[in-house]
């Protein structure tokens, strides 16, 4: 009795020791990303490293601004993200909803068809995708960055997988009840996806806030510019600006953060719960 | 307010590579008002053929007419109907209030004032009123299945569906809602559809019952018309709770020779004439265990119920049930002599099944009571 809880005070040790180790090894970057936002250039290249917040961040952040207008780029950035999240969350919950819950010709090929899509890089799409764009005469347009990837083909398959879960005689009870297909989809099958619908936001949000070598390709003006162009626009030839990079990169991190904040209430699970007695 | 009318109805699925008939050719009026209820095992096509009362599947061949009005090709919307599912399919996101309120909603030009008062009196009559902010998932099983009629009722329909409505309540709850539904049926006066494969249900609940197999309509009748006079084997076995005792029996002129020695002399041996081989059938109730006599069983259990006892028997490897007065109880293993009376025989053709001779003995008006036709 007593060997097996000494045991189990041995197992316990080492899980909290590996997760503390973990969350460590994250945070350290992240710590030390706040830590020089907040010091001039010498004090970070100072050996050792300096691990107390200094006072230079507003200093910092102005000469970034002035350099980059960077206020002006997390704007495009969150303009962007957004759009193309709420057009993506459209089209995918429908699409998926498609999928899930109807029969047509064709529906298992095309969906196939869709998720091999997959399976090509973005770098390889960057090519074709600005010919295009330029043939559109779309190139340094925001829509050239939000349209080519508004069908996302996991969030297809992830509002298919979702779906499907809805029980029909959910959906044929609306039926009855006289609701169109369309009222049964946005009244009936989007309200319960609610947790669905958050994680695939921060999935798309996130797709588009890190998309670099696309919009460094179709955006030419420095007023397009995004957040991941705009940081390296800061690594100069002559000089690496440690200090503004840091304050950016800082900077980029809070829409992600306050995003999933928003989001994390949507994730109650069971939502689901209380439709159909087993 | 309307009557129903199939009127050779077909259902056939399309698998890809076979077809499968799910209803064949099955016609059947309904009268307005009348609680019908669809009973057979599972997949004889009972939930199919409501399915396409409902609109919610195609028809295949034949027709649908609710009244004069010809509906088979209606979507479920245009129809009038209302269906209770047998997972009730409560609108998970929505209160009960919405839950009642959202087909009024979408379909009639009701003000939110007017919808209001009739989800609160439809709320009132199944006194769920104080459950009327409730989500679905706050609720028990019998509320929920009463919110789902209520979503239903509130609508006033002229024709109710209802797909094996109690077959998620536990025992007692379901037998109040089964008289609370067919009350509830009766002062509305809306022609029911009532689908289960519980007979128990179907002849506890039905002005009529229509009792399917492999997609076929076998019999529709009154329940005591399909207890005592079914048209074949299979409904005198589906129908009646212990299942009638069947086996079969070689003819020899008046005499019937079973299994294990069984003989039976007829006294009317014309519904024989020309069979060599029939099945013969009796209900539980209808054997008696006698002093003596040149039938014997073994018996194997004794159940008693207070009431009565169950005997369960066996003759020559066939299982024989009997239902008798609490006094009579033998001891298991004992061989005992049985009898029944001629009147209360079944007879079936050896091999279609189809009834050569049924009940005819009286019953007793004490049971009978008073018919509604």
């Amino acid at each position: 009795m007593r060997e097996q809880r000494r045991k189990d005070a041995v197992w316990r040790f080492l899980t909290y020791a590996f997760v503390i180790t973990m969350v460590v090894v994250m945070m350290v970057p992240l710590y030390w990303m706040l830590v020089a936002a907040t010091l001039p250039q010498e004090q970070f290249l100072q050996f050792p490293p300096r691990l107390i917040p200094g006072t230079a961040f507003l200093d910092n952040f102005a000469a970034l601004q002035e350099r980059l207008d960077f206020v002006r780029t997390i704007r495009n950035s969150v303009l962007i993200a957004v759009v193309y999240t709420l057009l993506s969350l459209v089209l995918c919950s429908m699409a998926g909803f498609a999928f899930a819950k109807y029969e047509f010709k064709f529906k298992e090929p095309i969906f196939y068809a869709i998720l091999a899509t997959l399976v090509l890089p973005i770098q390889l799409l960057v090519i074709p995708l600005f010919l295009l764009m330029a043939q559109l005469d779309w190139t340094n347009t925001f829509r050239a960055i939000i349209l080519p990837w508004a069908a996302n083909p996991i969030g297809i398959f992830l509002m298919r997988q979702n779906m499907k879960s809805i029980p029909d005689a959910l959906l044929e009870s609306a039926r009855m009840d006289g609701a169109t297909e369309f009222q049964i989809f946005y009244r009936i099958a989007l309200p319960t996806m609610r947790s669905s619908l958050a994680a695939l936001a921060i999935i798309l949000f996130l797709f588009q806030w890190d998309l670099f070598l696309y919009p460094l390709v179709i955006l030419e003006t420095a007023d397009m510019y995004t957040i991941p162009i705009g940081l390296a626009q800061l690594t100069g030839f002559q000089r690496i600006y440690y200090d503004q990079i840091m304050v950016a990169a800082t900077l980029a991190i809070v829409p992600m953060v306050v995003l999933f904040l928003v989001l994390q209430k949507q994730f109650v699970s069971g939502i689901l719960a209380g439709s159909l007695k087993e | 307010m309307s009557g129903i009318n199939i009127s050779e109805l077909d259902k056939v699925y399309d698998s890809g590579t076979e077809n499968v008939v799910a209803v064949e050719d099955l016609s059947v009026e309904i009268h307005h008002g009348e609680f019908l209820v669809l009973v057979g095992p599972s997949g004889c096509g009972k939930s199919t053929t409501l399915r396409c009362l409902a609109g919610l599947e195609d028809v295949t061949d034949g027709s649908i007419r609710f009244g004069d009005d010809d509906v088979t090709d209606r979507r479920a919307s245009e129809r009038d109907v209302a269906m209770v599912f047998q997972n009730y399919a409560l609108y998970p996101h929505m209160t009960v209030r919405g839950n009642i309120g959202f087909g009024l909603k979408l379909s009639t030009k009701l003000t939110g004032d007017e919808i209001e008062r009739k989800v609160e009196s439809v709320a009132e009559m199944l006194g769920i009123s104080e459950l009327l902010d409730e989500k679905p998932k706050a609720l028990s099983g019998g509320q929920q299945q009463r919110v789902a009629l209520g979503r239903a009722i509130v609508r006033e329909p002229s024709v109710f569906l209802m797909d094996e409505p109690l077959s998620n309540l536990d025992a007692k709850l379901r037998s109040d809602m089964r008289t609370e539904l067919q009350e509830l049926q009766a002062d509305l006066d809306v022609t029911t559809v009532y689908v289960t494969h519980d007979q128990t249900e179907a002849m506890a609940m039905g002005d009529r019952i229509a009792v399917m197999d492999g997609g076929v309509l076998q019999q529709v009748g009154a329940p005591e018309d399909v207890y005592r006079s079914p048209v074949n084997q299979f409904v005198a076995d589906f129908i009646g709770s212990p299942s009638i005792n069947l086996f079969a029996a070689d003819v020899d002129g008046a005499t019937l020779r079973g299994p294990g020695g069984f003989t039976y002399e007829l006294a009317d041996p014309e519904p024989v004439a020309g069979h060599d081989r029939v099945s013969v059938g009796v209900r539980p109730e209808d054997i008696t265990v006698v002093d003596a006599g040149q039938n014997t069983a073994d018996v194997t259990v004794v159940e008693p119920m207070g009431n009565e006892n169950f005997l369960y028997m066996e003759m020559a490897g066939h299982e024989l049930t009997a239902r008798v007065a609490p006094a009579v109880r033998p001891t298991e293993g004992t061989h005992v002599p049985f009898d029944f009376d001629e009147a209360a025989l079944y007879l079936f053709d050896g091999e279609t099944g189809d009834a050569l001779k049924t009940k005819t003995d009286t019953v007793d008006s004490a049971v009978v009571g008073t018919t509604e036709d």
